[in-house]
């Protein structure tokens, strides 16, 4: 536990936080209409910034960094606090060697595809927690809609009015695992059978069942479906689909958080940038995530204040640092196209070949509110690039990812492809090289200005922090 | 998730201007850590001046000065935990806004009705901004503004939205009660998600 040794160095003289401005910068922009757009830019110099992570902010401040918090949302609205009562609710005490036993649990979730140093980590230091079942995607009424709903005999409709999980699941029917049943019914939406205008969604029927059996154990979904869907659950079907509820990878880092770059087959760490969360990918997580774990924040704030000091010198910032930002907001406000396109998303990348077009089309995106001050326009726009980015490699990354494991389910290619096949004893068999087997990390780039995505791929860790305390997990099948 | 609302269970909603030491039963985010809240500035983007929110230095000394264990856990609500460790958060209390435009607020208020702490929240706030914000007085805007932003718990919104718990004296007003007659979608429409604003931009017929 050395990230908490080093947060006992408690200094007990308080330090003021140096408020120092290196100077002001002003980005200027000449535009069609010949005005200049001018941008003051002030500079701020803190120990640490934090991007989103409120809990990790929180922790860095105490640990008597000077630091600065930047967000979309005041930090009353952030995620953490909001989910706070599921995540007190959920957790319980981690003691003696139930750690380990949560240790094997995420690593054969994750599919081997985890990182075994981070899931020691994490499972070591208590801040994962134990839920039995891997949370992979929710049904969705708007929000979510407990499995309430399905054990009282709800049922999934299609378009043509089938029970569509008797053939799926014969037996289960509608009552299989959940992440079985999402899959069952995204394939009912791809095939056509979807229902609703756009065909993107099937029905939760229950006007079947007697109103009393209703109102008993699930008042809430009758008042959310009233809210949400506008649909009064004693007469009519609820609308529900299938939802990404989490996103597994992100920026890779190394079991403590700090940001990694991969090149000549070696993982560099990028000094000074850490990433937690949600936004990284340690890997803990691998395909499959374990529940309530995004106290993985609190994970890195501690690594931080172990390796770095309050005070530290850092380099200077270049002279034209975030001209690039300034510049794309500048375009955004100001650009001449006088056409908006209308991105329908979910289509194009159905069909799969139209993401490089569609990236192409956000040359053409413009704002309607050239306002600085409370432009929710310009943040949105912004988020649809940022989305877009994430999107296309997220896309290419899977589509040539020829395996199925975990949450990366494909029926074209079924099976699970390691270093050897794990349904016949390992003696005997040809260790398959690197390039020719799936349990190892896609690495993502894309090239901003053109959306072209290049893929690389680094290794798994199988390797613990401590072989001794908690001993690697070799992979074996893992049947859902 | 629809949460059924706990019936008199948990601690009770309290605006921070009951002080501290009302305060200090009330679950929050925590940590063990005995240390002394730091200085932190909080800055967010887009605001109307380069409002950089420094918290005041509490010096919030837990009551263990000397930490026994070095565990580093998360409790639950187990009977057995005292809660004695606890450490607030200090977050700057709510304040209404006598500096800015009335634009200006309409302008916040519609980003902050868009951007909230869970799913539900968002899309239904974000409908009733576009239902109701163009319209609204003055002091309408400010009661919505206390309403969305005091509460540090999206949650509580959504509750007294729907009904499932009573809210607080404070928000006990018209805007709540547009709130909740919104909530009720009596003209039955799907709002599965946040609109697009382009409404915001169109030519009104």
């Amino acid at each position: 536990m050395s990230g908490v040794r080093g947060l006992s160095r408690l200094l007990s003289a308080r330090r003021w936080p140096r408020r120092s401005f290196t100077g002001t910068r002003v980005f200027m922009f000449g535009i069609v209409e010949r005005i200049s757009a001018q941008y003051p830019v002030v500079d701020h110099e803190f120990d640490a910034v934090v991007v989103g992570a409120l809990r990790a902010a929180f922790g860095l401040s105490e640990a008597e960094f000077d630091t600065a918090c930047v967000t979309k949302l005041f930090p009353t609205r952030s995620h953490t606090v909001a989910a706070q009562v599921g995540i007190n609710a959920a957790l319980g005490n981690m003691e003696g060697d139930n750690w380990r036993w949560h240790f094997y649990d995420t690593v054969k979730v994750s599919d081997w595809l985890g990182d075994q140093d981070a899931i020691h980590y994490v499972t070591e230091n208590g801040l994962a927690c134990p839920v039995s079942q891997p949370e992979i995607a929710r049904m969705v009424l708007v929000v979510s809609l407990t499995e309430g709903c399905r054990g009282e005999g709800g049922i999934l409709i299609n378009s043509q009015g089938e029970r569509f999980m008797e053939r799926y699941a014969p037996i289960a029917k509608d009552l299989a695992s959940r992440d079985v049943v999402s899959r069952w019914m995204t394939l009912e939406i791809r095939e056509g059978r979807g229902c609703g205008p756009e065909k993107d969604h099937v029905y939760l029927q229950l006007h079947h069942l007697p109103p009393e059996q209703l109102a008993m154990p699930l008042p809430g979904i009758s008042e959310t479906a009233m809210i949400f869907a506008g649909v009064d659950v004693t007469k009519e079907p609820i609308p529900v689909l299938p939802t990404v509820h989490y996103n597994m990878d992100g920026i890779p880092t190394s079991y403590e958080g700090q940001v990694l770059r991969h090149g000549n087959g070696q993982d560099q760490i990028v000094p000074g940038l850490y990433a937690c969360g949600e936004a990284a990918c340690a890997s803990a997580h691998g395909v499959n995530r374990l529940g309530a774990n995004s106290l993985l924040d609190l994970a890195c704030a501690l690594s931080i204040a172990e390796s770095c000091r309050p005070g530290d010198k850092v380099p200077p910032i270049k002279p034209n640092a975030g001209e690039e930002s300034v510049t794309n907001l500048d375009k955004l406000r100001f650009s001449t196209q006088n056409h908006a396109a209308v991105f329908r998303v979910g289509s194009l990348l159905q069909e799969g070949c139209g993401k490089i077009k569609l990236y192409g089309d956000l040359k053409h995106l413009k704002t309607f509110d050239r306002g600085m001050v409370w432009n929710t326009d310009l943040v949105e726009t912004l988020e649809l690039q940022n989305l877009m980015l994430c999107a296309l490699q997220t896309v290419s990354g899977a589509e040539a990812w020829k395996e199925s494991r975990g949450v990366h389910a494909r029926e074209d290619y079924k099976v699970r492809i390691d270093e050897y096949d794990h349904s016949k004893p390992i003696q005997g068999q040809q260790k398959k090289p690197f390039e020719e087997h799936w349990r190892k990390h896609t690495l993502s780039y894309v090239d901003v200005s053109t959306g072209k995505v290049t893929l690389e791929y680094r290794p798994i860790i199988d390797k613990t922090l401590n072989e001794a305390d908690c001993a690697t997990v070799p992979p074996a099948i893992h049947s859902y | 998730m629809r949460r059924d609302a706990p019936s008199g269970s948990g601690p009770p909603w309290l605006p921070w201007s009951a002080g501290r030491a009302a305060r200090s039963s009330r679950k929050c985010p925590r940590s063990r850590f005995p240390v002394q809240v730091g200085k932190m500035a909080v800055a967010t983007v887009f605001s109307t001046s380069s409002r950089m929110l420094a918290l005041s230095r509490h010096s919030l000394l837990s009551p263990l000065l000397s930490v026994k264990s070095f565990r580093r856990f998360y409790r639950g609500d187990s009977p057995t935990d005292s809660q004695k460790d606890m450490i607030e958060i200090p977050l700057p209390p709510w304040q209404e806004r006598t500096d800015e435009s009335i634009e200006t607020k309409r302008a916040r208020l519609l980003y902050e009705s868009r951007k909230r702490g869970m799913l539900e929240n968002c899309i239904l706030l974000s409908l009733f901004a576009k239902e109701h914000l163009q319209h609204m007085t003055e002091k309408q805007l400010n009661l919505y503004d206390r309403l969305i932003n005091e509460p540090s718990n999206d949650w509580d919104i959504y509750y007294w939205a729907t009904e499932a718990k009573p809210a607080p004296e404070i928000f006990e007003n018209e805007v709540m009660a547009l709130l909740r007659d919104f909530a009720k979608n009596k003209n039955k429409e799907q709002r599965l998600r946040a609109p697009d604003l382009e409404y915001l931009f169109e030519k009104p017929r």
